[in-house]
């Protein structure tokens, strides 16, 4: 313990040698770790090599402020109290200034995202046509939003970062395949495009045409996925025929074509979802259609190298499926988890089919015992979306989450031998109030980051929800 | 890397001089992010060896050149930390600052039991200061359905198959997932551990509330050898009860395990159903430890064609044997409790909706119940007692009746007046809690009391209503 305290006389500086700074006019004494602890390119830890504690503290021309809540974070890890007397923007814009950004954005971050604890925290609203067409989430939870023709984007912090405007209409899907740039289709315009976020300019366009066909032109673009070298594209032709096509992400030039089909019915109809799996290398399609009979669609694995179809369900199929008539209404992959979740058009059933051992009924139905949800199950609007091993499902307008139990099997050890019904695997939960659900009916629910953000038919802006460890109590007295 | 440190400078602090001069002085003098602290030994040591005062104080500052150790740490919140540890209470300008900012750093010091004992200590615990104070609310649709407390405050509430878990500050919570589908009874083993079970699962889970992890099922053979499900859970300060009921229904038993290590200590009251003897069919749904007699109480009652019967055990642990038997045939107990320090049992009538008070020192009596209401309504087919709830804490008792609760308090009189039978009368008053606007709202379904607060949750209500006193409210 002593030789701590013995006083360092070399040159250069142990890391408990302190220092002094001066800031805005305002004295602080800190260490050398502390400083440096904001890493060696920040200009914090640049200044730590140069300063003694006996000479004059440097100045540095900022708000003093700001600088004590700053360095609370790089004493502790955490944001003071005292934080919330600046904006977000206020601190993220001194964090950059002072070279500690990832610092503030780890002690800003929602703890990890948990439904069976999440509440709303914001609803994002677009300054115009706030009513969302599309949007895509990144993984450190900041979100592109596609609204009138429009892609604005929200940063890490929700705060409004940009807008550029497209020469498209009305944009339905779109996919930021670089950090900086996105790609966009429509279905009410031709081709996929690419726009690069940064000087808001059309980088590229791409057409699905063929040389030997001629009636193959003004092909829309109905959905999008990318893996790390290839983006992915659903195009749809006006005379019935689409396709899927493979784009390179360097070159941005077509690599491939595969998946072509013909014909107007419903196992034949154009792809409106898509992912890819990268652990497998295997794209997944699906598409739904409702008409008057009920929903119909088809479920289909590709493998892009080749173009082969790997796998492929059609609903309602013959009668070899466990729940005729009971087709699906979204359908949407875990993509760690490898499993497959379907909700039922009619029963509102999830069924969960493990992506390693796909047969001709994959399907194990999910069942929970929940006495509050007895009589929720309701088929129709449904959306559902998988994210950080938690499934989420949207009916009506009510959101609901579907999470593993803590020492429960893993959903690839069950066993489909009780009539494909599983009842102790997964445990389902309000994630919202019931006035949150009278707001409208769910269309699309997104995970980034920690955050889950969810968009509503006919509603503007786009809901965020995140957990928190904070129980925010609210006095009334 | 040690958060302090010695300055590396030759600049001297006019404070600095006196110091040198008094080599065996007993003043501590502390840089706390460039700002200089003056305090005592005496006053560091309180924050017991294991706190980073205590290495600080231990620093000799005898040295030939003044030093005053460094503490990089924000100086405000250390200058009301070191008020703390002054008086064993936050100055008034702490209010000025978040508490979960002084909690953080008092962490960091090693001293966060101080400031639990300022602001969470059961002993300021004053039944007649309680006010509605704060809403926590809990997320998603699912109402609480049972609520367990620390003795210095932190709260744990069952909603659906989800437990969340308050801090005894209430700024933080955390929320788990559970096996069960809803859970019936809850015990807090300590700020991390809890005990949960459910009337419609087999077995007595002992749950980690930060992982959520299953750290133990605790079951109970039953002879049909079906799945045992828990009816109650209680504890003393070194044993852990539960009372299991055979998935048949027709066998029931409580089980004694070691707090500590939670292995099974006896079973007592196993009783099974064979013939139409109602009476031992009747698990006990409540289980209350008497710590001035180490007497177990169970209670447990069956609602049936003929009305609601029930009874009220008295359990030796050690001998295994029922020492006072009550059984409960008119007006029975809709929930009963027993208090300590009174040494008094409480109930209340499920027809007349009264509070009844039976006294543990006349023990064995056939009817020992006083009646401290209209005692003609025990008669009445109403049943105004229904889901009415009966605790104990302090000296005070606390009822809920629909949506309000009733705080029964003793009147210590100087003239004792002698009943009949020679025992001395007790005087007890009620008033109804909270301001105007806190009454009635929706039927109260769980109360408990943990450091200086009572949490109150009620029938479709998906939050916790905390109730303290406002004296050093923070």
């Amino acid at each position: 313990m002593a030789d701590e305290y013995s006083q360092p006389q070399s040159n250069h500086h142990q890391p408990n040698d302190r220092l002094r700074l001066n800031v805005g006019g305002k004295l602080f004494e800190t260490t050398v770790a502390t400083i440096r602890s904001g890493g060696p390119d920040s200009l914090l830890g640049a200044l730590s090599n140069r300063l003694t504690y006996d000479q004059e503290p440097v100045f540095i021309d900022r708000d003093p402020e700001i600088f004590s809540v700053l360095l609370s974070l790089l004493r502790s890890n955490r944001l003071p109290s005292t934080a919330s007397r600046f904006t977000k923007q206020e601190l993220a814009d001194e964090a950059v200034y002072y070279g500690i950004e990832s610092h503030l954005k780890s002690a800003m971050s929602p703890p990890p995202f948990n439904g069976i604890d999440a509440s709303i925290v914001n609803v994002i609203q677009p300054a115009s046509d706030g009513f969302t067409s599309a949007f895509t989430a990144g993984d450190d939870g900041s979100i592109w939003i596609a609204h009138g023709g429009q892609i604005s984007s929200y940063d890490w912090n929700l705060i409004h970062a940009g807008s550029i405007r497209t020469h498209l209409e009305n944009i339905t899907s779109i996919r930021r395949v670089y950090s900086e740039i996105a790609a966009v289709g429509s279905e009410s315009a031709a081709g996929l495009h690419f726009y690069d976020f940064s000087n808001g300019r059309n980088i590229a366009s791409i057409h699905w045409t063929d040389a030997s066909d001629p009636r193959i032109y003004k092909a829309q673009v109905t959905a999008i996925a990318d893996s790390s070298s290839t983006v992915f594209a659903a195009f749809d032709c006006p005379h019935n025929e689409n396709s899927i096509l493979a784009i390179d992400k360097t070159t941005l030039k077509i690599q491939s074509e595969f998946g072509r089909q013909r014909g107007s019915s419903a196992k034949n109809l154009v792809a409106g979802k898509l992912t890819w799996l990268p652990q497998t290398g295997v794209l997944v399609g699906s598409s739904v259609n409702c008409g008057a009979f009920g929903y119909s669609g088809y479920i289909r694995l590709w493998d892009p190298r080749s173009g082969d179809v790997v796998w492929d369900m059609n609903e309602p199929g013959s009668g070899r499926s466990g729940r005729f008539g009971d087709s699906f209404a979204d359908v949407d992959v875990d993509t760690d988890e490898l499993t497959m979740f379907k909700v039922c058009s009619k029963s509102g059933d999830l069924a969960m089919a493990d992506l390693r051992n796909l047969s001709e009924d994959p399907w194990v139905y999910l069942q929970d015992k929940n006495p509050s949800l007895r009589n929720e199950s309701r088929g129709g609007n449904s959306v559902i979306h998988c994210y950080r091993n938690q499934v989420f499902v949207g009916r009506e307008g009510g959101l609901e989450v579907w999470t593993t139990l803590p020492n429960g099997k893993k959903g690839t050890e069950i066993e489909n031998n009780n009539n494909g019904i599983c009842e102790d695997l997964y445990r389902r939960n309000f994630v919202d109030k019931e006035e949150d659900s009278e707001r409208g009916v769910i269309e699309k629910i997104e995970g980034g980051g920690d955050r889950l953000f969810v968009s509503r038919q006919n509603v503007e802006g786009i809901e965020v929800w995140e957990s928190s460890n904070s129980s925010g109590p609210v006095s009334v007295l | 890397m040690p958060p302090f440190a010695l300055s590396a400078s030759s600049s001297s602090s006019p404070c600095g001089l006196q110091q040198n001069n008094k080599a065996e002085s007993n003043i501590v003098t502390v840089d706390v992010g460039g700002q200089l602290f003056q305090t005592t030994k005496q006053t560091l040591s309180i924050a017991g060896p294991n706190s980073l005062f205590a290495r600080v104080s231990e620093i000799p500052n005898s040295t030939t050149q003044f030093t005053a150790p460094f503490i990089d740490r924000d100086p405000e919140l250390f200058s009301i930390l070191l008020s703390l540890l002054r008086t064993g209470n936050l100055p008034s300008k702490a209010k000025a600052i978040d508490l979960q900012d002084l909690i953080f750093e008092s962490q960091f010091y090693g001293i966060e039991s101080l400031l639990v004992n300022s602001l969470s200590n059961p002993s300021q615990f004053e039944a007649f200061n309680l006010e509605k104070s704060k809403i926590l609310s809990l997320n998603g649709r699912d109402s609480p359905s049972a609520i367990a407390t620390t003795p210095f405050g932190s709260v744990h509430v069952v909603h659906g198959s989800k437990i969340t878990s308050f801090d005894w500050s209430l700024r933080k919570k955390s929320t788990i997932l559970t096996q069960f589908t809803a859970v019936d009874s809850l015990l807090a083993i300590s700020p991390s551990v809890a005990a949960a079970g459910a009337t419609d699962f087999s077995g007595l889970q002992i749950l980690d509330l930060e992982s959520g992890f299953v750290r133990e099922t605790l079951n109970w053979e039953n002879v049909t050898r079906s799945s045992s499900t828990v009816q109650a859970i209680g504890s003393s300060p070194e044993c852990l009860f539960a009372s299991f009921e055979s998935g048949r229904r027709n066998s029931n038993s409580i089980m004694v395990y070691d707090l500590q290590t939670l292995y099974p200590i006896t079973e007592i009251g196993h009783s099974e159903i064979y013939g139409a003897e109602l009476d031992s069919a009747i698990p006990a749904t409540k289980l209350n430890w008497v710590s001035g007699s180490n007497l177990l109480m169970a209670s447990g009652s069956h609602s049936g064609p003929s009305g609601v019967l029930g009874n009220i055990k008295f359990w030796d642990i050690r001998s295994g044997n029922v020492v006072w038997e009550l059984k409960e045939k008119i007006d029975c107990f809709s929930d009963v409790t027993v208090s300590d320090s009174l040494s008094t049992i409480f109930k209340v009538g499920v027809n007349s909706g009264e509070v009844f008070f039976a006294d543990l020192r006349n023990i064995g009596s056939e009817n020992p119940w006083v009646c401290l209401g209209d005692g003609r309504k025990m008669a009445s087919g109403k049943k105004e007692g229904i889901g009415c709830k009966i605790e104990c804490h302090g000296n005070q008792v606390f009822c809920s009746k629909g949506g309000n609760i009733e705080l029964w308090s003793e009147v210590p009189m100087r003239s004792i007046k002698s009943t009949g039978d020679g025992s001395e009368e007790r005087i007890f008053r009620k008033n109804i809690m909270g301001k105007v606007k806190d009454m009635g709202g929706s039927r109260i379904t769980n109360l408990a009391f943990g450091g200086n607060k009572m949490c109150v949750t009620r029938k479709g209500q998906q939050n916790v209503e905390i109730w303290q006193s406002s004296i050093r409210g923070f």
